[in-house]
């Protein structure tokens, strides 16, 4: 049972503290250092970037930018892995699908064209008819394999056209990944509010990043309760899959009771917001005013903004 | 402004959709610069009235508001909670919500940047300062201990600069250390900074030590307020209300009046009084507590450790070593080479500071958590070796936090989920029948998570109990038990008894340990410092001190007043003092010596 534990409290302990380390510990982050307002500016302009190219060199260099960036921002390796994953099963699901796809309909067709014969042999009560439809069977199956192999490069060809596509995404999901755990939620806030969110979505955003430690230790508790009141299935099956398949159940019931602790715990700080006087705070400029001073462009910023731009404009041209 | 007070007026309260008044016909009058508790049972009203200082009643509850109440000599209904808020600071009981931004100066400076004020940061900075909280300004909030996020809520509330300073119950969910370290705070800023504070408090011992008035919530409205030291002393009003008097006072009121009472005539309802007025009759009678009752108990304690240490270990841990990954500090080990054998009949009280490892080694025994190193066997399971659900056959873990054992949405519904997941035969009788025991069939149907504190934690030590189990884990709460939940716990275990082997509390209540235990085991840097039973232990100030604990009121008299054995219980401690009055019942000089001292306490207790 070793590696089960392994993977149930060991490894969720320090998964915990590396995405904590991600998305609290930004003190030493590149993106944190500059105007937060910079950093919003320059990510939407980096969402749009990665289309501007279509070959698949440029792009790589591109993602590799975003991932040393990404490295700088102390993105959290899980969750990078994750992405990468995502990515790679994305692509390699292609290769498997496509010919799949072509071999099955390939042999279905098959199966119409004779499903004239069939259909007219079954009605005549032959019992010839019963070897005739096995061997129009087994046609289409072996048609359908013929097309899944010979349509591998097809599939591959796919993949290759996709590619690009795939690199845009990841390029552009990497960066928000930099960007969003690099920035400190004050500093984004802060951000946001000067480009004229309203103050209700930055309180959310910085409520949430104050409520998600305190969820993610609750929702495990909530698994280890009822871990300790269940019982797992006597026969684990292949692999442990039941056992496996009983986990995966109760980490979904363990949302029930985490939903309603959330419930109430919003009843009591709604109250406490009224006290600390938020709503009364909404429409008063002068609070919006001391909540958004301090900012200011400096020449780092102008500076980070063209250098990567340089960067993208030299990969442009180089490549 | 005219006045400084909060004056409450005839005030009747109804929620919007209740039936009944919470509050019917409240009147009440907070002067300014007092130090008040509230007290009253539960359902009483406490915490709608105070709610009412502040303007969430009736601007955020808008039920059924008559009569008025005044704060600072403005009438709350003409104002707005934001308004008032700048006169009444409010901590909540549940202050983990109260704080609501991600880092601690962030949250202090949230009241200011809302109400628009140019010197926020440096009103944030005072506030901290003030409670010696500036260290922490740069940490997350959840990376505090409860104790730390209590006195940031306490700083949130400073940073406006309120007048009077509302606490609810910081003793139900904090520590007694971290409570003490709030209360110490609170007097702090009652008598520097000239603040009026008003606390709910359920534990009469904080009462006794820093307040100075008492206004007692009965049924919807303020039955009386009176000075602490005459209010503490209306001991049947108090105990009809739930409340436990200090144990000071419950000694007075068991011995003779001519032993108990002060001068004035009233009973000592802290630890210096009592130490003054039981003086004579310990002095005279010191032989007789020699072999008093107190030092039977530890003997028997101590009999009874030895007589089970031939049978087999229930729980065996073998150089255990434990740890978590931290944040900022890397890897923490928590338990560093720690042996132990837990025996059949053990009732083990596991004591220590904050951190010490006390739920650590109680998540080893679920196996919820396999050690680092070492070995942890749990009758005769190695719990590497074991899944945490077959464990379970054996094992119950109640939770510290009860709310984290409800995963069904009725009471009924949580207690019958184990039963009915290993397809119990006659189920239904088991829950009706622990529902009877612990007296929870009238809120069988209602949702744990709504029930009030007490009745959680009733409903918890049920679902416990539905287990049948051999081994019980208890992680006691972090705020110590009141007398109702005290007495049920000790019921439950009472109860399971014939059945239970082996008993580990994880407690902060040293009363509970002194009275239950007989063996007690102090954690302290990785290990467990001392294994011995209760009257060892207390006996010890050098080891209270180095893991934070406070004596029970019951200990340290028994110090104060030179008793060689500390008597653990107030019966032991009543039938030592009792017994040596009789003794030397009509000696010469006593009662003159009672009227000194007395008479000093007496006036150094009307100054505070």
């Amino acid at each position: 049972m070793k590696y089960v534990d392994a993977l149930t409290d060991i490894s969720v302990a320090d998964i915990k503290v590396d995405l904590m380390r991600t998305a609290y510990d930004n003190e030493d982050a590149l993106l944190n250092s500059f105007d937060p307002r910079v950093v919003l500016l320059w990510t939407v302009l980096f969402m749009i970037i990665p289309w501007l190219f279509y070959d698949t060199l440029p792009l790589a260099i591109l993602l590799a930018a975003a991932f040393a960036l990404a490295a700088l921002s102390q993105v959290s390796k899980y969750l990078l892995a994750l992405l990468l994953f995502g990515q790679v099963t994305n692509v390699g699901f292609f290769v498997v699908l496509v010919p799949l796809i072509g071999g099955t309909v390939r042999a279905v067709g098959h199966l119409g064209e004779n499903a004239g014969r069939v259909v007219a042999g079954v009605m005549a009560g032959d019992a010839s008819v019963f070897a005739e439809t096995g061997s129009i069977v087994a046609a289409a199956v072996g048609r359908g394999i013929h097309t899944a192999t010979t349509s591998q490069e097809v599939g591959i060809d796919a993949v290759g056209a996709l590619v690009p596509f795939f690199l845009k995404l990841t390029i552009i999901s990497v960066i928000s990944l930099a960007v969003f755990s690099a920035m400190s939620p004050q500093k984004l806030s802060k951000g946001m509010l000067r480009l004229g969110v309203p103050r209700q979505l930055t309180f959310a955003i910085a409520y949430g990043y104050r409520m998600m430690p305190l969820l993610v230790e609750e929702y495990h508790a909530l698994i280890n309760s009822f871990r300790l009141r269940s019982k797992v299935p006597e026969k684990q099956g292949l692999f442990r899959w039941r056992y496996f398949y009983y986990l995966l159940t109760l980490s979904v019931k363990a949302f029930y009771p985490l939903i309603f602790n959330v419930a109430k715990r919003a009843r009591v700080t709604v109250e406490a917001m009224e006290t600390k006087g938020f709503s009364r705070s909404l429409g008063d400029e002068r609070s919006q005013a001391l909540r958004t001073e301090g900012m200011m462009v400096r020449t780092r910023d102008v500076t980070f903004v063209f250098g990567s731009l340089l960067f993208v404009a030299a990969v442009w041209v180089f490549t | 402004m005219s006045s400084n007070n909060i004056v409450v007026e005839n005030l009747t309260f109804r929620y919007p959709g209740g039936d009944e008044a919470v509050l019917r016909d409240a009147s009440v009058t907070i002067e300014p610069g007092e130090f008040t508790a509230v007290v009253g049972g539960n359902g009483s009203g406490k915490t709608t009235l105070c709610k009412t200082f502040n303007g969430l009643i009736p601007h955020f509850f808008e039920g059924t508001f008559d009569g008025g109440v005044t704060v600072a000599g403005t009438d709350t209904r003409e104002s707005d909670v934001a308004e008032l808020s700048k006169t009444v600071g409010y901590v909540f009981q549940d202050f983990e919500n109260q704080l609501v931004q991600e880092t601690v100066r962030g949250d202090v400076e949230f009241a200011p940047l809302n109400y628009g004020l140019d010197d926020y940061a440096e009103r944030a900075t005072r506030a901290l300062e003030t409670l010696g909280l500036d260290h922490l300004a740069d940490r997350f909030i959840w990376e505090l201990s409860g104790g730390q996020q209590h006195l940031v809520a306490l700083a949130g509330v400073l940073a406006m600069d309120p007048e009077f300073i509302f606490v609810d119950e910081p003793a139900a969910q904090l520590d007694p250390r971290n409570a003490r370290e709030t209360y110490e705070q609170l007097r702090r800023l009652n008598e520097e900074r000239d603040k009026t504070i008003i606390v709910i408090e359920h534990h009469s011992e904080f009462i006794a030590d820093y307040c100075d008035e008492m206004v007692l919530v009965s049924d919807g409205g303020v039955a009386w307020k009176e000075p602490v030291e005459v209010g503490l002393n209306r001991l049947d009003d108090l105990l009809a209300h739930d409340i436990h008097p200090p144990q000071v006072t419950q000694i007075a009121d068991g011995l003779p009046t001519e032993v108990g009472t002060l001068p004035s005539g009233r009973y000592p309802v802290t630890v210096d009084e009592a130490a003054t007025a039981f003086q004579p009759a310990a002095t005279r009678g010191s032989r007789a507590a020699v072999d008093g009752g107190a030092v039977a108990t530890g003997a028997d304690a101590a009999g009874l450790t030895e007589r089970e240490r031939d049978g087999d270990a229930v729980v065996t841990m073998r150089d255990v070593g434990h740890g978590y990954p931290t944040l900022r500090e890397g890897y923490n080990r928590v338990l560093d080479g720690l042996d132990l054998e837990l025996y059949e009949g053990d009732r083990v009280a596991l004591v220590g500071a904050n951190g010490s490892g006390k739920s650590t080694l109680l998540r080893l025994i679920t196996g919820l958590e396999s050690p680092d190193q070492g070995a942890v066997t749990v009758l005769g399971r190695d719990t590497s070796e074991t899944l945490p659900e077959q464990l379970a056959d054996d094992t119950v873990y109640i939770h510290q936090n009860p709310e984290e054992m409800f995963v069904e949405d009725t009471v009924r519904k949580d207690v019958a989920y184990y039963l009915e997941n290993r397809d119990a035969p006659n189920a239904d009788e088991r829950v009706d029948e622990i529902l009877a025991y612990l007296d929870l069939e009238h809120l069988a149907d209602r949702d744990g998570r709504l029930m009030s504190l007490g009745q959680q934690r009733r409903a918890s030590l049920g679902i416990g109990l539905a287990t049948d189990p051999t081994v019980v884990l208890l992680d006691e709460p972090t705020g110590s038990l009141d007398l109702q939940s005290r007495r049920e716990v000790t019921g439950m275990l009472r109860k399971a008894e014939s059945r239970v082997e082996t008993v580990v509390v994880a407690s902060h209540d040293l009363q509970l340990v002194a009275a239950w235990a007989n063996r007690v085991l102090v954690m302290g840097e990785g290990e467990v410092l001392a294994d011995a039973p209760p009257a060892a232990v207390f006996s010890d100030p050098d080891l209270l001190a180095e893991t934070d604990l406070r004596q029970p009121q019951v200990v340290e008299l028994s110090r104060r007043l030179g008793l060689e054995s500390p008597a653990l219980s107030t019966d032991a401690m009543c039938e030592t003092l009792a017994r040596s009055f009789e003794d030397d019942a009509f000696a010469d000089g006593g009662v003159a010596d009672v009227g000194d001292v007395g008479g000093d306490v007496e006036s150094n207790g009307g100054s505070r």
